[in-house]
C-alpha cells in the first residue's frame, strides 16, 4: 500500500469572490497555490445525543444527531504579489479595481455606517490529493471568508524573510467527496522580497537610514461565527433537518490592525520621545516584485504604544508597537496590491 | 498614465463621479460608502472631481 506524502495535495481556492455564502464556485473561478503549512482544512462535525433525555429508561444514549458543520483554514505563505493582492480584496471586504494590466486593487475596510456590508466577499476552498481513480481526498468548503491575514518582513536573503499568513473560516458547508474540480494549472507568483522593502514610519524612512530588522503587521475580522446559526441558516444538505446546520453569514465583529518593528537603536532614535508625546502619523510599507507587480498598506493614523529598547545579535535595538488609529479623512488601512492578474474578488 | 475609475454615491444613491484611481483619491470615497461601479450610458456628461 503506497503511503500519501502531504506534499501531493493540491490547494485552490477562489479567485474570483462567491455569488452568495452558500453557492460553491466552479474550477473556472478558482487559482491553485503551493503553501508553507501541512494543516488541512478539516471539517468539523459537532453532535449531540439523546442521553439526558426522560422517557428512555435509562441515563444512556440511544440516538445521535448532527448539530453543526465547522470549517476552518489557514494558508501559509512566501508572499507574492498575486496572494497578497488576494489577501487584502478578501480580507478588507471593499475592492476598486483600476488599470488594464497590471491591474490595481486598492482596499479599505467595510464600513456599515456608511453603507457597506457587514459581510466579507465569500470563497471556495478545495484540497485534493491524488484525484481521479486513485482518489485520497476531493473535497470543497463553500463559503469562506478571510479572519485575519499576518505578513512578516525580517531581515536576510531567503523567501522566508517575507512571508504571509491568512487565516479562513467557514459556513461549514462542505462537499466531502467527488467535487467534480479539476484544479488549475499552480499560479506563476511574483515574490515580494524582504530585501524590495521601502517603509516610512511616522515620519522616519527607515529603509534609508538602513535601520530596519524586522516588521509585522496584520488585520484581523473577529468574524462572529456564532451568529451564523440563525433560524433558517441551512442545512449541510438542503431541505434535510438531519445533515446538521451551517452558517448562512458570516459578519465581521470588532475589527483591528497591528503593526510592530523592530529598528537599530541610534543616537537620534525619537521612538520613544514619540510614544512619550503620542505623536501620530502614517506608516506606509511597500514590497515590490517589479513595476508591474507590489503591494503597499498604509496605515492612515499611527501612534506608538509599547517602545522597549532591546538586543537583536548583541546590537541595540528599539521594539515598537504600534496602535493603528481611524483618520477621519482617510480611513485606518488602505492597501494597494498591483498584479498582472485580473479579476481578483470580483 | 493616470487611471480612471467610475465610483457611485453610498446608500444607493444616483450620483457617480469619475476620479482618479489613486489610493489618496479613492481612500476618502471608499470610507465614505462610495463604491465602484460601471461607467455611466453617456460618460462624457459625467463631471470629473479629481481632488474630492
Amino acid at each position: 500500500m503506497s503511503t500519501t506524502r502531504l506534499q501531493e495535495v493540491l490547494v485552490c481556492f477562489g479567485k474570483k469572490k462567491q455569488s452568495d455564502i452558500a453557492t460553491a464556485q466552479t474550477a473556472a473561478d478558482m487559482w491553485r497555490f503551493s503553501k508553507i503549512n501541512a494543516a488541512l482544512a478539516n471539517p468539523k462535525l459537532a453532535t449531540e445525543n439523546d442521553a439526558e433525555e426522560y422517557g428512555k429508561g435509562h441515563e444512556f444514549p440511544t440516538a445521535t444527531f448532527k448539530t453543526a458543520w465547522d470549517v476552518s483554514a489557514t494558508l501559509e505563505k512566501y508572499l507574492s504579489a498575486e496572494i497578497g493582492a488576494w489577501a487584502v480584496c478578501f480580507g478588507l471586504g471593499k475592492v476598486v479595481k483600476s488599470g488594464a494590466g497590471p491591474f490595481v486593487y486598492t482596499c479599505t475596510p467595510l464600513i456599515p455606517s456608511a453603507g457597506d456590508a457587514a459581510e466579507l466577499p465569500y470563497l471556495s476552498y478545495v484540497e485534493q490529493i491524488r484525484p481521479g481513480a486513485g482518489v485520497v481526498l476531493d473535497r470543497q468548503a463553500v463559503g469562506l471568508a478571510v479572519e485575519g491575514f499576518q505578513i512578516t518582513v525580517g531581515s536576510g536573503p531567503g523567501r522566508a524573510n517575507s512571508k504571509i499568513s491568512v487565516e479562513l473560516v467557514g459556513s461549514g458547508k462542505v462537499i466531502d467527496s467527488a467535487t467534480g474540480i479539476t484544479v488549475p494549472a499552480a499560479t506563476t507568483e511574483k515574490l515580494l522580497p524582504s530585501a524590495s522593502l521601502t517603509l516610512s514610519i511616522n515620519g522616519i524612512d527607515y529603509v534609508t537610514n538602513k535601520n530596519i530588522v524586522s516588521l509585522e503587521t496584520g488585520w484581523k475580522n473577529n468574524i462572529r461565527m456564532d451568529a451564523g446559526f440563525f433560524p433558517g441558516s441551512g442545512f449541510q444538505t438542503a431541505g434535510d433537518g438531519s445533515t446538521g446546520a451551517i452558517r448562512g453569514r458570516l459578519e465581521f465583529g470588532n475589527r483591528a490592525g497591528n503593526l510592530k518593528f523592530v529598528a537599530r537603536f541610534m543616537n537620534g532614535s525619537d521612538e520613544y520621545t514619540k510614544l512619550k508625546a503620542q505623536t501620530s502619523g502614517t506608516a506606509v510599507i511597500t514590497l515590490a516584485y517589479d513595476a508591474n507587480n507590489s503591494l503597499q498598506l498604509t496605515w492612515q493614523k499611527i501612534t506608538y504604544s509599547v517602545v522597549e529598547i532591546a538586543e537583536t545579535d548583541q546590537v541595540l535595538t528599539v521594539s515598537v508597537e504600534c496602535l493603528p488609529m481611524y483618520d477621519s479623512t482617510n480611513g485606518i488601512l488602505t492597501a494597494v496590491g498591483k498584479t498582472t492578474v485580473d479579476a481578483i474578488c470580483q | 498614465m493616470t487611471e480612471f475609475v467610475y465610483m457611485r454615491a453610498p446608500w444607493g444613491g444616483a450620483e457617480v463621479r469619475r476620479v482618479e484611481a489613486t489610493p489618496e483619491v479613492l481612500s476618502p470615497l471608499m470610507i465614505s460608502g462610495w463604491t465602484q461601479c460601471d461607467p455611466p450610458a453617456n460618460a462624457e456628461e459625467v463631471t470629473t472631481h479629481v481632488h474630492d
